[in-house]
């Protein structure tokens, strides 16, 4: 449960940061919060030579209001997020999702975009911003590009992001009201999800992702595409775990894992207001 | 301070602050590091060891090995077990060492200038190992194909048996058969504070070991024996204790780390030496909660009264007794639960297994015992369509019952007053209450149908003290301190071995000394656990620290007013209290008195189980105890709160992944102790204070009783809510799930 030696350094600035990533390749990680990072170092499941230390770069930590969307900073705090007035009028299921994460002290160090780019399936807020449709701009050598959410996770644990790339920003759409839900349900309150389940409708349709249902967290296109052809909460839900590959583990099955998603799809679509 | 105040812990402000040392925090500056060397075999034999390259490696100051103990065997009950596995053994063991029986078995110790290098040259041992056939679990173990130990023909080591009437005829004159299996799992201790310890040798050449244990005298005798020297030679004592229930009552790295501190002395290295584990070697390097699997069946008239019990016990030793024989006696009296049986068939048996051991864990076999017993009367109870509780009252043993041992029970028996009291706090036919939904719980049925609630009851009793005849006794020593002209003393010293695991016994004997002889709290000086100051206590379990440990200070203060009075300054009194002898029981009836006190309890647990998920939230528990007398309430009920929580652990959630011998979640991250999100909502505690005859103004004990019907309780109330019985627990949602697919709920 000790980590592998490793090299320590600071960034001041995104661009530092960028610049420090670039000269190290794929012997670098970027640390915000981490609260990911740091157990997968003392498991060995990461090995980095070096850490470059983003928590102290300053302005990505921003929740704004941008007309038709909502910009977060990659080194918002769970914790801002979820006590944002902005979002809790304007994005209430993020603001929710964030709360659902960990316990206190977890939410008051880890960071949204920490949680995005470690890509792990198992996690609340990677989830929420692929069932609302959002989007990540990161920042390279080169300058920034915008990826959207449904494609930025693509495996265990790996994203659309290059090495030498940093996640700057989250966006997402304003989706305001209670036509939206999230079930996590877990062995033991604050653990990671066994399954989790975001709903939320915008711009009229309801989005639906998984949370632990695979090797990434996923859309649950079968559930959507039932609801466009006019399917009842409980006729979609029976789709929920149609096309995944549940994970097994000392948890749960795959079978419970599916039996899983789709009661709490159900719920999450009941709850967001589907008949 | 009066008895049944509640006075500020002796050791709070020291342990809130960071002050208290533990065992890992007083190391000395100059200490060298050890590091065990698990053997990482479940079952082979030892063919080589080459530790050349280990001993030449950096910072390496030697490397401790089975030829450096003299007598290579220990076992609190049986020396069934070498201390070290090697090939160069001196030879004045019982136990061949060249064989490997457990994962955790110790190869050696290496002690390097930094644990680094210690840890670093540990992986540099060459071992060759030749594997051998695996008779991992019981079914496996009973067929004596495989024997775990050589020099006998069977696995099953230790059976016990009751025959108490004539079982055949009671069965054929009930109307009712409850017939049910019953498999009871593992439990991991997960005590805050994993095993350390630091060794040396003192100024007056005794091996001292300070580490945390549970009985310091039982240290140092294992650690004499295997060292073959005199227990005057050891010198055993505890720093602060993070949690123990009973985990540490077996010995961890007690005799190893005085081995090694005698091999740097005869080396001339006049150095501590240290060593502290990590979670995960604590995990798979100590014992467990024994598993077992018990098939029973219970006889009773259409009225609800019983004709006969039969059951048969195999309990899972593992690779090595530590205390299986002991916790098999009381898994054997305990399921036939709290009620009078005319007629009897109990056998039980203990078989070794390669596999992790089982031990000592609050409860001793009570817990495993209660789930088939009170499970047993809750199914009957349904079947017969009466009131659980009404069903238990007609059975209750009381003072005049004959008891499963034919014996009698101590004076004060009090099944019919806890069911009294648990009954009245909380009647059967009452409404369930309405509590708030799941709050820690996200998952949330939109439609309250998924949720049903449940109510259920159990109610037990648990021995205080060791039983079966074992020499039980605890001594104490105190020191009256005032001037000859003094009328009374101002200040007592107390010298006393009690080991305070966190239970609070220092506070509890400080404040019975401080008004036993009249004094503020404050003027009570306690000196607690070293064999070199105090007399030897026994062990800080079986719930009987109370009542012995009481009793030996109130002796003690007397012997002290006798000297006070003759006018001696100071006044020493030293006493040690002996409770009436206890029986091993008759090999073929079972027959014989096997304890003089016993605790009482009742429980009520509300649960609600979500029917989509599975998931359980325990709502309320009704927690009713008669403890005889409540020393300190706030540390009562402390033990009750912390039992419970640690039950529901057993009951719902822990789950102890073991293949082939092998341990497969040793982390607190896949082995799922409860947080506070999860534990009870709410623990009522209702204390009954009917005064055992011999307890310290009339105190019985109570750190078990808590626990030992908890799991019972929650199964019954989930039959109650669901209409399912699971005879297995945890009651993990995907295990719930599947009973409520089959019954089609």
């Amino acid at each position: 449960m000790i980590p592998a030696s490793f090299d320590y350094v600071k960034a001041s600035s995104a661009d530092e940061a960028i610049s420090l990533i670039s000269e190290h390749g794929d012997e670098a990680k970027l640390l915000a919060g981490g609260h990911s990072l740091i157990p997968m170092m003392k498991l060995r499941l990461a090995v980095p030579s070096v850490l470059v230390d983003i928590a102290g770069v300053r302005d990505l930590s921003h929740v704004e209001d941008r007309g038709d969307h909502i910009a977060i900073g990659a080194l918002a705090k769970h914790r801002s997020i979820e006590t944002s007035d902005l979002l809790i009028a304007q994005c209430p299921m993020l603001a929710h999702v964030a709360s659902k994460v960990g316990d206190p002290q977890v939410r008051h160090r880890g960071t949204i975009g920490g949680s995005l780019a470690h890509s792990d399936p198992a996690s609340d807020l990677p989830a929420a911003v692929l069932a609302l449709g959002g989007s990540l701009i990161v920042q390279g050598p080169n300058g920034q590009r915008e990826i959207a959410a449904t494609d930025f996770f693509t495996g265990y644990f790996e994203s659309a992001l290059a090495e030498d790339e940093m996640l700057t920003e989250v966006k997402v759409p304003k989706s305001p009201g209670t036509n939206w839900n999230y079930q996590k349900f877990n062995r033991r309150a604050q653990d990671w999800a066994i399954v989790g389940v975001a709903a939320a409708q915008v711009d009229g349709a309801m989005q639906v992702s998984l949370v632990n249902m695979g090797s990434t967290p996923l859309r649950a296109t079968a559930v959507e595409t039932a609801l466009a052809s006019g399917a009842s909460a409980a006729e979609a839900a029976d789709e929920a775990a149609n096309g995944t590959e549940a994970p097994t583990d000392l948890n749960a099955s795959p079978e419970y894992r599916a039996h899983l998603a789709r009661v709490l799809t159900k719920r999450a679509l009941e709850a967001s207001g589907v008949e | 301070m009066a008895v049944g105040t509640d006075s500020a812990r002796v050791d709070a402000v020291d342990k809130v602050t960071g002050l208290a040392l533990y065992p890992a925090d007083a190391v000395p500056k100059d200490a060298l590091h050890a590091v065990v060397v698990f053997t990482n075999q479940p079952h082979a034999r030892l063919v080589s060891m080459d530790l050349s390259k280990t001993v030449a490696s950096p910072g390496v100051v030697t490397v401790v090995t089975a030829a450096d103990v003299p007598v290579n065997e220990y076992g609190l009950t049986l020396f069934d077990q070498p201390v070290f596995i090697g090939l160069d053994d001196t030879g004045r063991s019982s136990v061949p060492c060249d064989v490997s029986r457990w994962e955790a078995d110790h190869l050696v110790v290496v002690v390097a200038e930094s644990l680094s290098e210690a840890r670093r040259a540990s992986a540099l041992i060459d071992t060759e190992w030749e594997p051998l056939p695996m008779a991992s679990d019981v079914a496996s173990a009973k067929a004596d194909e495989i024997l775990v130990h050589p020099g006998s023909s069977t696995n099953t080591y230790h059976t016990l048996q009751i025959r108490k009437g004539d079982a055949v005829l009671g069965m054929e004159a009930a109307d009712v058969i409850i017939e049910g299996t019953y498999e009871l799992p593992h439990q991991e201790h997960a005590y805050l504070q994993v095993e350390a310890a630091t060794a040396w040798i003192d100024e007056q050449d005794r091996v001292t070991v300070e580490t945390s244990g549970q009985w310091v005298h039982e240290d140092r005798e294992q650690i004499a024996h295997a060292l073959a020297v005199d227990e005057e030679e050891v010198r055993v004592r505890y720093a602060a204790i993070g949690g123990a229930f009973g985990g540490k009552e077996d010995m961890s790295l007690q005799i190893v780390m005085a081995v090694t501190a005698r091999k740097l002395g005869a080396l001339g290295i006049n150095r501590s030496v240290h060593c502290g584990w990590s979670r995960e070697e604590s995990i798979v390097g100590h014992h467990k909660r024994h598993r077992a699997t018990v098939t029973a069946r219970l006889g009773a008239t259409s009225e609800g009264f019983i004709t006969a019990v039969e059951a048969d016990v195999w309990l899972d030793a593992g690779a090595y007794n530590y205390t299986s024989n002991k916790v098999l006696g009381n898994l054997h009296l305990s399921v036939a639960g709290a009620y009078n049986v005319p007629n009897a068939r109990i056998d039980s048996r203990a078989i070794y297994t390669h596999s992790v051991p089982g031990g000592a864990f609050r409860g001793f076999g009570g817990p495993q015992g209660a789930f088939v017993a009170e499970s047993q009367m809750n199914k009957l109870a349904s079947k017969l369509g009466m009131d659980p509780m009404e069903l238990r009252q007609r059975n209750a043993l009381t003072d005049l019952s004959d008891g499963i041992t034919q014996s009698g029970l101590p004076e004060g028996v009090g099944v019919t007053r806890v069911i009294d009291a648990c009954v009245e706090r909380v009647p059967p036919s009452e409404e369930l209450p309405e509590y708030p939904p799941f709050s820690p719980i996200a998952s949330l049925p939109a439609k309250a149908e998924q949720l049903r609630q449940g109510r259920g009851y159990a109610v037990g009793m648990k021995n205080v003290g060791f039983s079966f005849g074992f020499p039980e006794a605890c001594e104490a020593d105190v020191v009256f301190h005032g001037d000859a002209d003094e009328e009374r003393p101002n200040r007592v010293e107390l010298f006393h071995s009690a080991a305070e695991v966190g239970q609070g016994v220092h506070t509890a004997l400080t404040q019975m000394v401080a008004y036993a002889v009249g004094l503020d709290f404050e003027s009570v000086d306690g000196f607690f656990s070293d064999t070199s100051t105090g007399g030897d206590s026994g062990s800080a379990s079986a719930s009987r620290l109370t009542f012995m440990a009481g009793n030996s200070v109130l002796g003690a203060v007397e012997e002290a007013e006798k000297a006070w009075a003759d006018g001696a300054r100071p006044a020493a009194g030293h006493f040690r209290y002996k409770p009436p002898m206890t029986e091993a029981l008759d090999p073929e009836t079972g027959e014989g008195q096997p304890n003089f006190c016993y605790g009482y309890m009742a429980q009520a647990v509300d649960l609600t189980v979500d029917v989509g998920t599975g998931h359980i939230r325990v709502d309320r528990v009704v927690s009713v105890h008669d403890v005889g007398k409540a020393i300190h309430p706030q540390m009562l009920r402390g033990q009750i709160e912390g039992a419970i929580a640690q039950a529901h652990g057993y009951t719902l959630s822990e789950q102890l992944v073991v293949e082939n011998g092998r341990i497969q979640n040793p982390r607190l991250s896949q082995y799922l102790i409860p947080g506070i999100g999860d534990v009870p909502a709410r623990v009522d505690c209702v204390i009954l204070e009917a005064a055992d005859p011999l307890g310290p103004w009339g105190a019985r004990g109570v750190s078990e009783m808590p626990y030992i019907t908890y799991a019972p309780a929650v199964t019954a109330a989930l039959y109650d809510a669901a209409g399912i019985w699971i005879n297995k627990f945890p009651l993990t949602p995907s295990v719930v799930l599947e009973h409520l697919a089959s019954a089609e709920i």
